[in-house]
């Protein structure tokens, strides 16, 4: 059990080797990838500021508050896309006929699909959601103690998982339909959309939606209402501490069901 | 001259019938439109929790604004998008187009008149009406306000063609857009008042916005749709747009004429 743990991670890491280098051939694409994507997540901030102005506060959140909030989805979704983002357009394999290639390969076809791409375009997240927490705890003079630190975390591991695993689940779809890249941009953009703000801006329906069937909720709002220390909201703060155990069990289930749909799976025929 | 524009609208009427052949395309697209118009309509309400009205706007009047800013932005994302014409410029195939007997930016834009026809009948038009009747906001009461919004949001939709073409025209210079891009797309929905109104920018920045083409592309329009604009005042916005258009179709036709000289087949 443990050899093949550890074989499957030198084979990740070499794949991903591999991946890293065609990715810094083209030099100039690179560099540009990065502050492409710095300066969109800044120009979201700018507008949350503008917004923001002449209204003080939404649903009792000022802006600092609201850009530590966006900061931490963020970090767990720069994450999220370096590790996981080639997982919405996996139907591209199934169509094209590649991923029957990847059956006939010793290693496990889930490992073989997370090691295809190590996307180092996405540190312009990275380093935009870094930057922007920093500005804003030192704004908010936050001033965390021992546990907060954990609950900031497990927010990190736990909101890459969730939102990995929701790329993993809509990659899933393409062993049914074959198609997967629409299904990605009908959920992933509104619910990144959604996590920019408060949950509680929200009408009800939305919040128990993502707080118990698709877990958005764990990635950066819970978790925020404890390390800013928010106990006036319609949920308890020590929701919050719940980030990494909700993250593995969303990703045990969408991993699970990855595997029904390998099984189902049948070629895109011809 | 009759006969020119004829072969034009040709290319309307053929891009009018593709549209209506992928329709998973136009179901998708209007989906995302709702999509955004709930989460925006949502954040709107939120903010105005507690408040009659801000810098003199009820609440009543930003719900008119957001709802028709939505359906202009629902019109203009059915055109062609940017990553089209850089596309076409890097794989070459805008050597085809430069070949054939007519002029490329026009022909652009008549292709865009055909599917934007078709998403606006039948997809804006119907959904907007509904949302208009749910809700009740305020909408224009006189023909001549209508008219003037209809001019407005067509100089509005000029504007924004003669732009994001000459943006997209300088890939033949750049190859690689990635940093500027974003900041192009960053000013367009930022300054055009796309979802803030220039009204609740600090001073400043409502300064250097109206100093900016990009006003003329949502917030004019929307403007003079919620009554917010009106009387002599339009005036002055409207010949503010059309200025712009001006200037802007000049850079646009400078770019591409600069473009076709200086044309680089990749890999050929």
């Amino acid at each position: 059990m443990l050899k093949s743990c550890l074989r499957g991670l030198k084979i990740y890491f070499y794949m991903v080797g591999v991946s890293i280098k065609t990715q810094l051939q083209y030099r100039y694409a690179f560099v540009m990838n990065i502050l492409g994507w710095a300066m969109t997540y800044a120009g979201t901030a700018i507008t949350m500021w503008v917004m923001l102005y002449s209204f003080g506060s939404i649903r009792g959140w000022t802006f600092w508050e609201l850009l530590f909030l966006f900061a931490l989805a963020v970090l767990s979704w720069s994450i999220t896309m370096v590790l996981f983002f080639h997982f919405h357009n996996m139907d591209e394999y199934i169509v094209e006929g590649t991923f029957d290639r990847f059956l006939v390969r010793p290693i496990h076809p889930f490992l073989h699909v997370i090691a295809l791409k190590f996307d180092v375009g996405a540190f312009g997240q990275l380093l935009f959601s870094i930057v922007a927490m920093i500005i804003a705890y030192v704004q908010l003079k936050l001033n965390w103690q021992f546990y907060q630190w954990l609950v900031f975390l497990g927010a990190i591991i736990g909101g890459t998982l969730i939102q990995g695993s929701m790329l993993v689940l809509i990659s899933a779809a393409a062993f049914w339909t074959t198609r997967s890249e629409r299904l990605f941009w009908a959920l992933m953009w509104p619910a990144r959309n959604l996590m920019n703000y408060p949950l509680t801006v929200f009408p009800r329906f939305i919040q128990l939606l993502v707080t118990f069937l698709l877990p958005f909720a764990f990635v950066n709002f819970l978790p925020a209402l404890t390390l800013l220390d928010k106990t006036k909201e319609s949920f308890d703060p020590f929701w919050g501490f719940f980030s990494l155990p909700v993250g593995i069990a969303f990703f045990a289930i969408c991993f699970k069901i990855w595997n029904l749909g390998l099984d189902h799976y049948k070629s895109a025929g011809s | 001259m009759m006969k020119t524009f004829k072969m034009y609208l040709e290319f309307t009427r053929k891009s009018f019938q593709r549209s209506a052949a992928y329709r998973v395309d136009s179901w998708s697209r209007i989906i995302g439109n709702i999509m955004s118009l709930g989460i925006w309509g949502c954040i709107w309400f939120a903010l105005y929790h507690g408040h009659d009205s801000v810098e003199n706007i009820s609440f009543q009047s930003m719900l008119s604004y957001i709802l028709i800013s939505m359906a202009l932005q629902g019109i203009h994302n059915a055109g062609t998008p940017l990553w089209e014409i850089q596309y076409r410029v890097r794989t070459g195939d805008i050597a085809f187009e430069m070949l054939r007997p007519y002029d490329y930016p026009l022909r652009m834009l008549f292709t865009d008149l055909g599917s934007i026809s078709f998403h606006f009948v039948t997809a804006i038009l119907p959904l907007y009406i509904v949302i208009f009747a749910l809700f009740q906001p305020d909408i224009p009461l006189s023909a001549s306000q209508w008219g003037l919004f209809i001019l407005s949001a067509a100089l509005g939709y000029l504007i924004r063609y003669s732009l994001e073409l000459t943006f997209g025209l300088f890939t033949f210079w750049l190859i690689e857009t990635g940093g500027v891009e974003d900041v192009f797309y960053f000013s367009i929905s930022l300054f055009s008042g796309s979802v803030v109104p220039l009204w609740f920018f600090p001073d400043w920045l409502e300064r250097l916005a109206s100093l900016l083409p990009f006003q003329g592309i949502y917030f004019i329009p929307n403007a003079i749709f919620i009554g917010e604009l009106s009387g002599q005042e339009i005036w002055p916005a409207l010949l503010n747009q059309v200025i712009w258009l001006i200037i802007c179709y000049g850079l646009l036709r400078f770019v591409w004429n600069k473009a076709s000289m200086k044309i680089v087949v990749q890999g050929g």
